[in-house]
């Protein structure tokens, strides 16, 4: 955006009186942003086929670097600002800035991205401005901003909720009792998931869309109520047995579903948290998933996360109207959380750690990706040597 | 069963019992040797556990202490006293503290109670424990076990707790060290001893809450009648299990109570002792019991056997010795030396035998001469009466011839006709006695007695309603199942007959005369019985003597010829009889009389007599021959 505005001078103008005094400097061109990433991405290729949900967000994420443009599909197009220079599959990959690009060169002449690095690793690498940018877990953004890690918050815009598994998959046709699911719903303290499993980061979630998106979450409630989740669940005998699963490699979910565990302990509910991999059969009578938001707008974030949650969660997939009004929004939202069937638990920032000399960084909007054409690198607060990365 | 089998068996079951109670009271000695040692050790594991658990509980409470003294607890107890204090920062710090201090659990607890970090359930943080918020001198208290919750499920702890304190605000350190296992593991057991520990974490026994060194405990349930009773009264308890039907497969296990801060009861420590050792050496004493037992009887019943019959030996003679003088072998002797008891009674047995031998020769010299002297006596008294007669007729057949009656023709025929007349008299005398001399022995055949009594009794029929006497009647009571004894007919049939005409005798002026047969044991018995005058006690004792009579013109043979005949068939006979209601005669037979029959002239029942004394009626008189 910087780039765009540098274009004209009114703009540059405008931009410089806005800007605080240590940003305040001339945007300059030049130097390769590193970048750390999770994810493995084994292939650049359309046709090659994910592993995961997070090699598939980040391949998107390098693709949108490379590519111009996305269809409807989800297809991208285009010469992007950057060309890919270097791939070597699920470890490292090297983009060049495209000189001649439509919008602009971009500021930095490349970036250089390394895969499948932990977010341990990663929080040290910007610890040690051995890295320049690398998304980190929201729940470690507290401890790594402790430790001098420069941290940016995008809004909470994903959503993770208790999932009580439908119909859809004939060996899941489990049935929780409606008492049973609203009775673990109200035993669950989300303050506390936010306060300390979270660290404070994100907020809690009462409804399926956030407030700066819907401004009508804070009609959902969100806090717990054990004394009436104990009574619900004292009127079904015998007790049920509930198995939570969550993702095996998910720190957070696991920490978040033992903590519901405990909860549902407390409120005479026998739930167990067991961790279940991909295409693994398991025994799971609920799942905790994360739903990230495609769009700003609430009524297509909502379309997207009805369209997730119908088959996993047996949610009649009744569409809003077209236009739909904020009211209709709500009620399909509340009718959706009434049911208990989806529990929204917490709303999740997405938190990146940057470098020092990472300039004009803005967090992307939901839907978007990562705008690295746009920053910058500053010169005074280059690193000591960046060979240690070649 | 003879006098030595008997002294065989007292000697060999003094000997089992000897022997038994010997191996008994080894066996008993070896039990309580083994269930000494098996105390013995019990008491050293006990107190081997007991010296383990005070060092872990040293070692509790020291990490947990130094956990307290660390700079980040104190950082982290100075945070939190602070108006803002932010407990949410310490959520994950117990698991590394924990780690680091090798502790399986500790929760760091606010100055509410609340939990800020739990190493054994992270996902706990924010619920309260309030116990630890109790007025208590923890630093005093030192460890104590804990029932501890954990994620897997609730656990055994050995628990210390240490306050920091801060301005006014306690920041409370829960440490502890899990009590399974691994504990167990950690005690040196002698062989054939292992400890187990029940978790008693559940209110009613669970199989799943006993473990060993290794894990869960295979058949726990086996420990249920244990545990509840420690549960309902904690103490030391003693239980044996069999594991199987074989003795040698069971443990007996001491129960020792696990208690908690509370006193309640959170843990029982089994100690078990295996009875394999024991049995086995108690089934190898009893092995070498039986065989020495056995070789003992072995030996003990032939010494028994051989001592028996050296001993019975003797006896065994003087048993033979009085079984032949019994049997009419007066000249039997026993050849038995030695000087002790048996020689001593064999000795005073030959001397008995001869003495008998002699006193009996001198008896029937002494019977013989008084017999001689009877018959004597009974020949002068019958040769007497004819004797005068003739002596008289003929002095009155000399006076008449010197005289020279006319009459004398008259004289001598009548005094001719006279001692004719004597003379056969004199010849029927010598003829009763020549008949009495010459008693024949019994022809025996198979009779039925009740046949010879109506013989009898027909041959009398005339008389007993003969004209010119007073009438007899006949009485007959004759049992029709009398058995068929064997007999002489004629013999019987004629001492039948004398009684007969004794008892007619009896009645000179009429009467019953009743004769019963009835059966006896291994014979029959007879009875003839009138209603005449009766005898008196002296009749009766004479009256089975020969030529003793009461008649006036009696010889005094027909009872001896009764008595006679009775004897020679192996019966006996008896009299009773009652002055003014008449006599009864008895007579018992055999069925089968001995070949030879040893007939006494008199024989004296000595306990009948004795009875007559006891029951003094000296109108009734009885008398057996």
């Amino acid at each position: 955006m910087l780039r765009r505005l540098a274009a004209s001078s009114t703009g540059l103008a405008i931009l410089l009186t806005a800007l605080p005094v240590e940003t305040a400097r001339r945007p300059r061109y030049g130097g390769m942003l590193r970048v750390e990433i999770g994810a493995a991405v084994t292939s650049l290729d359309p046709a090659v086929a994910t592993a995961n949900q997070e090699e598939a967000a980040a391949k998107g994420q390098i693709d949108s670097l490379i590519y111009d443009t996305r269809d409807a599909d989800g297809t991208f197009r285009g010469a992007g600002a950057f060309h890919l220079t270097a791939f070597e599959s699920g470890k490292r990959a090297v983009l060049a800035a495209t000189e001649d690009y439509r919008l602009g060169r971009p500021f930095v002449d490349s970036i250089e991205i390394t895969m499948g690095r932990g977010a341990r690793d990663r929080i040290v690498d910007l610890e040690l401005n051995k890295t320049d940018f690398a998304e980190i877990p929201a729940e470690d953004a507290r401890r790594a901003a402790e430790r001098g890690v420069r941290v940016s918050r995008s809004k909470p815009d994903e959503l993770l909720a208790l999932v009580f598994l439908g119909g859809a998959e004939p060996k899941r046709m489990r049935s929780v009792d409606l008492r049973v699911r609203e009775a673990l719903a109200l035993s669950i303290d989300r303050a506390a998931i936010v306060n300390f499993i979270l660290q404070k980061e994100g907020e809690p979630a009462g409804g399926l869309l956030p407030q700066w998106s819907s401004g009508t979450a804070f009609l959902f409630s969100t806090a717990a109520n054990a004394v009436h989740a104990k009574e619900l669940s004292a009127q079904i005998v015998p007790a049920p047995k509930i198995v939570l699963g969550y993702d095996f490699g998910d720190s957070l979910e696991q920490a978040v579903a033992e903590r519901i565990a405990v909860n549902a302990r407390e409120a005479g509910i026998r739930l167990t948290a067991q961790a279940v991999r991909p295409a693994v059969e398991n025994a799971a009578d609920a799942r905790l998933v994360r739903l990230r938001m495609q769009s700003t707008r609430p009524a297509l974030a909502l379309e997207d996360f009805m369209d997730a949650l119908g088959a996993m969660a047996k949610i009649e997939a009744t569409g809003l109207p077209e236009p739909a009004s904020p009211e209709d929004i709500y009620n399909r939202e509340r009718a959706i959380v009434s049911s208990y069937r989806v529990v929204p638990l917490v709303w999740l920032p997405r938190v990146y750690g940057l470098s020092a000399r990472v300039r004009d960084w803005t967090p992307p909007g939901a839907g978007e990706f990562w705008p690295l054409a746009d920053v910058w690198l500053d010169a005074l607060a280059e690193p000591a040597s960046e060979e240690g990365k070649q | 069963m003879t006098f030595r089998t008997k002294l065989f068996l007292i000697f060999t079951l003094a000997l089992v019992v000897s022997v038994g109670l010997v191996a008994a009271a080894v066996t008993e000695v070896t039990r309580r040797a083994f269930d000494e040692m098996n105390r013995q050790h019990t008491d050293a594991l006990v107190a081997q556990f007991q010296r383990e658990f005070a060092q872990r509980s040293d070692d509790v409470v020291h990490r947990v202490q130094g956990i307290a003294d660390a700079e980040g607890t104190v950082r982290m107890a100075i945070d939190l006293s602070r108006p803002k204090g932010d407990v949410s920062v310490y959520v994950n710090d117990a698991a590394g503290v924990a780690k680091a201090h090798q502790l399986d659990y500790l929760d760091f607890i606010s100055n509410d109670g609340s939990i800020i970090s739990s190493a054994e359930w992270p996902a706990r943080f924010g619920y309260k424990i309030d116990w630890v918020l109790q007025p208590e001198d923890w630093a005093a208290r030192g460890s104590f076990l804990m029932k501890v919750d954990t994620q897997e499920g609730a656990a055994l702890a050995l628990v210390s707790v240490s306050r920091v304190r801060v301005g006014d605000k306690d920041l409370y350190i829960v440490g502890g060290e899990r009590l399974g296992r691994e504990f167990l593991a950690s005690l040196v057991l002698p062989a054939g001893m292992r400890a187990l520990l029940y978790l008693n974490l559940d209110p009613a026994f669970q199989a799943a809450n006993l473990i060993d060194s290794t894990g869960p405990a295979s058949q726990g349930e086996q420990f249920a009648s244990i545990v509840e009773k420690e549960q309902q009264q904690p103490g030391t308890e003693i239980a044996k299990i069999n594991w199987t039907a074989d003795a040698a497969n069971a443990e007996v296990f001491h129960a020792m109570p696990l208690v908690g801060r509370e006193k309640e009861l959170l843990g029982i420590l089994l100690i078990g002792s295996s009875q394999h050792d024991a049995v086995t050496l108690q089934r190898q004493i009893m092995l070498l019991s039986v065989g020495v037992v056995s070789l003992g009887l072995l030996l003990g019943a032939l010494l028994g056997w051989w001592g028996a019959a050296r001993v019975t030996r003797p006896v065994r003679q003087l048993a033979e010795g009085a079984r032949e003088v019994a049997g009419g072998n007066w000249n039997a002797r026993v050849n038995v030396r030695g000087r002790n008891e048996i020689g001593q009674l064999a000795k005073a047995f030959n001397q008995m035998t001869e003495q008998l031998v002699d006193q009996r020769e001198r008896l029937l010299q002494a019977e013989r001469v008084a017999a001689w002297r009877e018959v004597a006596r009974r020949l002068a008294h019958e040769l007497k009466n004819p004797l005068f007669p003739l002596q008289t007729t003929v002095e009155n057949l000399q006076r008449a011839k010197e005289q020279n009656y006319g009459e004398f023709e008259e004289v001598f025929h009548e005094s001719t006709g006279i001692l004719l007349a004597e003379i056969e008299n004199l010849k029927n005398i010598v003829g009763r006695f020549s008949e009495f001399s010459k008693m024949p022995h019994p022809e025996l055949a198979s009779i039925q007695i009740n046949e010879i009594v109506r013989g009898v009794v027909k041959l009398f029929e005339a008389q007993f309603g003969a004209v010119g006497r007073p009438p007899i009647t006949p009485e007959l009571h004759l049992d029709d199942h009398l058995t068929v004894i064997e007999a002489d007919p004629a013999l019987l049939h004629r001492a039948l007959e004398n009684l007969v005409l004794n008892a007619m005798d009896a009645m000179p002026s009429g009467g019953v005369l009743m004769l019963r047969t009835s059966s006896a044991e291994g014979g029959v018995h007879i009875e003839i019985s009138d209603t005449g005058t009766g005898l008196t006690s002296e009749e009766c004792e004479r009256l089975f003597t020969p030529y003793y009579t009461t008649k006036q013109h009696g010889t005094g043979l027909g009872l001896a010829i009764v008595q006679s005949v009775v004897s020679d068939h192996g019966g006996r006979i008896w009299v009773e009889s009652e002055a003014g209601v008449g006599t009864s005669f008895h007579i018992e037979l055999p069925k089968h009389p001995p070949r030879q029959s040893v007939s006494f002239p008199i024989s004296f029942d000595y306990e009948k007599e004795k009875e007559k004394e006891k029951e003094p009626e000296p109108e009734k008189h009885k008398q057996e021959a």
